[in-house]
């Protein structure tokens, strides 16, 4: 259900006020309202962008992934590849939970275990293999692995230590953590979390006292709620919401360009002699794509055109080209490829995206406009669209999806959706049949890669080969974007979608 | 009397037994996958395996359901999917708000409608019994959700004196009540005005009045005591059908009830969960039933509960 029009009353020209009988915003404390419900302050199965802020406000991990993507220290102090399975760990000096007890190698060890024993894992799936902990003294360990793991580093930012005797193989839904919060009160069923400073924390002192965290999921309701005063910072913001809060004076919005890539991924699982199994073919559908027009009306801007396989603001990540507009181009292809009264299938998920429907709509008389028939298949969520992508469902053509890049390192969503193998194949898990041995062998080989240099040339070497299959009929790469009261400043945005606690202050 | 409430008891346990049984197998016969809606888009087929073999959903349906029924008689709904955590329990935390919600709503109601028929009744067949029918049809027209985004747009936005969503200060539940009653008021006080029209009608309020009963009297110890039963009826109605969840409401001011959260058990094919709503819906709603039904000999000597009403 949308409440668009409710959201589109709430426009630049009338004032806004201060929300009657809330005061949750005002004084010393903040207002966050998140769209999806913050079921725990865990993260071991569910790990969603917004929700990152809040539970590394009260869970930390050894170390952290910046605004800048590069890692940064926590709670080691130490953290450094000594041989190409080894890495050696030194815990920082002093850390401690907010129960007061130290951070030990012991709740490493443990919380590694316990986040390998979470079937359907998030996290689970950016370890290419879990390493073992082995305590050199008191604050040093080793982590090992059987094969190279050189991004061990940024692999670990998502691992939260909580102490090993409280820790389980499942989400936590209470426990201590050695973040700047503790959690004084919560409502999982409802998602509403009252976080206040935690006295015993090693580092320096939040400036914000009190977090109220609400979970409010309809779009129209946190632009009201943000505009009245009720709230303080709201996310996962529309084109058309941004451009409504855009104008209020004391409103502000945040973007950055974010680390995932949506795209309209062509299915590879389609037989030999198939147009799509033609890369010319593929090649010829993406010219009908108006991209530069669907990123201004349809996107307003919020997105920006990708420029590789990858969103280009990861790590390691190397433009390999552009979607150009030609339709003049992709005719021509198609005729040259024998291909006449092309008729395709595009399916997605609901809310897949930002003004999805509006998109795939666009897209469809793009491709009438070269002569290519195409027919939307849109599922609900929680239907079965990962039966259809799995072609276990019904044939289609092309799959408009998201790909995330939590880790902040361009190897990560390169392996999950280029690195499919036959033996993958062969149980469907590999992303929408795409397997090309040379480039899985490339990515394999640059996942072991403890030289930088090299490891980074291998892999712009593998993205310009996947450029060459022409995997995507269009792709973009949108922005993370969130909405605060000018009160709240000093909210440093991660390409991650998600900022430390911490770090912010209120003016005045 | 005593007999009567066993013997409705025993008829709302085997409804609702029935209730949670049928949407048991609907919800499994509804398209989607939980694995899949609970684990990582990444997850393999194989780690969806594992999930369906946890939750139990790998054994057949009537396997399932020998499950399911040996866990309800132990007080067991599972655990869900989502929350990882008690479905009853989560159910109960949001239980709360749904009631107060429903309180709210039908004592406002009650409270509008009731003189508000009484005065169309009084005032009936004149040109402001005729305004005050079409202002109520207008309400029993206007739907939930527009009117609660034209209430929300006034007082959240436009003149923002009131809390725009969910429950953060008692102000918050003036909307929502609001949004649920104009209906609630359209209905109930046109029922008032038929039952009242038909009790200033009838003989008996004749010869009271040539006993010389004074007005106050007629119309709320006499007439309003016979309507008294169908009114009573329709509010207990509308009363339980809202505490299983004012759904278009609870989504426009982010209201956390159960009916927001069943919304969510849905997408997210989260079985123990809708069971656990279906389950605890279904007993309030029946003992709300229950409870209208014993107030009848209260509201009217005739009645004599089951049987027929003394002449």
């Amino acid at each position: 259900m949308t409440l668009s029009p409710l959201a589109a009353c709430a426009g630049p020209g009338s004032a806004p006020g201060v929300g009657a009988g809330s005061g949750a915003a005002a004084g010393s404390g903040i207002t966050l309202a998140l769209n999806r419900s913050l079921v725990s302050l865990d993260n071991k199965l569910n790990q969603f962008d917004a929700a990152v802020t809040v539970q590394r406000g009260v869970r930390q991990a050894l170390t952290f992934i910046d605004p800048k993507l590069t890692v940064q220290h926590v709670l080691a102090e130490r953290f450094e590849l000594t041989a190409p399975t080894e890495w050696t760990v030194k815990l920082r000096d002093g850390v401690r939970y907010s129960d007061g007890s130290p951070v030990t190698v012991e709740d490493v060890a443990t919380a590694l275990r316990m986040y390998q024993k979470v079937p359907g894992s998030f996290l689970a799936g950016l370890f290419p293999e879990w390493p073992t902990v082995t305590p050199v003294d008191a604050a040093t360990f080793k982590l090992v692995t059987k094969h190279p793991v050189p991004t061990l580093d940024y692999l670990m930012a998502n691992i939260l230590i909580t102490p090993a005797a409280a820790n389980k193989p499942e989400e936590l839904q209470g426990g201590v953590g050695s973040g700047p919060y503790v959690v004084t009160a919560a409502n999982r069923g409802t998602g509403e979390y009252t976080l206040q400073v935690n006295d015993k924390y090693w580092g320096p002192a939040p400036a914000i006292k009190t977090v109220q965290v609400r979970f409010l999921p309809e779009e129209a309701n946190r632009v009201v709620a943000l505009r009245s005063g009720e709230v303080d910072v709201i996310d996962a913001i529309s084109p058309d919401a941004i451009s409504q809060l855009s104008g209020l004076g004391d409103v502000e919005v945040q973007q950055v360009p974010s680390t995932r890539i949506t795209q309209l991924f062509y299915n590879f699982r389609k037989p030999a002699g198939h147009p799509l199994a033609d890369p010319r073919v593929r090649e010829a559908l993406s010219y009908a794509i108006n991209g530069p027009a669907l990123i201004k009306d349809v996107f307003a801007d919020s997105v920006s055109p990708a420029r590789g396989v990858v969103a280009d603001t990861l790590t390691g990540a190397v433009q390999t080209g552009e979607y150009v507009y030609d339709p003049q181009k992709a005719k021509q292809m198609l005729d040259a490829a024998g291909v006449k009264d092309l008729k395709i299938k595009i399916i997605w998920e609901t809310g897949e995206f930002a003004n999805d429907t509006s998109v795939m709509e666009a897209v469809v008389e793009m491709l009438k406009a070269v002569g290519v028939q195409a027919e939307l298949q849109q599922f609900q969520p929680g239907g079965d669209i990962s039966k259809w992508r799995q072609g276990r469902g019904g044939d289609w053509d092309v799959l408009g999806n998201g790909y995330p890049g939590p880790t902040g390192l361009a190897l990560t969503p390169l392996q999950g959706m280029f690195a499919g193998t036959k033996e993958k194949e062969a149980t469907r898990d590999t992303y929408q049949g795409y397997v090309f041995p040379k480039i899985a062998a490339l990515l394999e080989k640059a996942s072991q890669e403890t030289d930088k240099a090299v490891r980074e040339s291998v892999l712009a070497t593998a993205q310009k080969e996947i450029w060459n299959t022409w995997p995507c009929m269009w792709a973009f790469v949108p922005k993370t974007v969130i909405a605060r009261r000018k009160r709240v400043e000093n909210v440093l945005l991660s390409p991650t979608n998600s900022y430390e606690l911490a770090s912010v202050r209120l003016n005045g | 009397m005593v007999r009567y409430v066993a013997q409705r008891v025993g008829q709302s346990i085997l409804a609702i037994f029935l209730t949670v049984s049928t949407v048991f197998v609907l919800v499994r016969l509804a398209p989607g996958d939980p694995a899949a809606a609970y684990a990582s888009p990444l997850a393999t087929t194989a780690e969806l395996d594992r999930i369906r073999a946890q939750f139990g959903l790998d054994k057949p349906l009537i396997q399932q359901y020998g499950i399911f029924v040996q866990d309800l008689f132990h007080g067991n709904l599972g655990t869900s999917f989502s929350f990882q955590a008690s479905a009853l329990d989560v159910v109960l935390s949001r239980m709360p708000y749904t009631i107060m919600l429903a309180v709210s709503a039908i004592l406002f109601a009650a409270v509008v409608a009731i003189p508000a028929g009484v005065w169309m009744a009084r005032h009936a067949d004149t040109a402001r019994e005729l305004g005050a029918n079409v202002a109520m049809i207008a309400g029993q027209s206007m739907p939930e959700f527009w009117s609660g985004i034209m209430l929300l747009t006034v007082f959240a936005v436009l003149v923002p004196v009131l809390p725009a969503s969910g429950f953060t200060s008692w102000a918050g539940l003036v909307l929502p009540t609001v949004t649920v009653g104009i209906l609630q008021i359209a209905l109930i006080s046109r029922l008032v005005r038929r039952e009242m029209g038909a009790g200033f009608a009838a003989p008996y309020l004749t010869i009271a009045r040539s006993r010389g009963i004074p007005e106050r009297g007629l119309t709320w110890r006499y007439a309003m005591g016979n309507s008294a039963v169908p009114v009573v009826t329709a509010l207990g109605t509308r009363f339980a059908a809202m505490l299983n969840g004012v759904v278009v409401v609870e989504v426009v001011f982010a209201w956390p009830g159960v009916g927001s959260l069943v919304v969510r058990a849905l997408e997210t094919r989260d079985y123990p969960l809708i069971q656990a709503t279906v389950l605890v819906t279904a007993v309030l709603t029946v003992l709300v039933q229950l409870l209208i039904d014993l107030t009848y000999p209260l509201l009217d000597p005739r009645v004599r509960l089951g049987k027929a009403v003394a002449s």
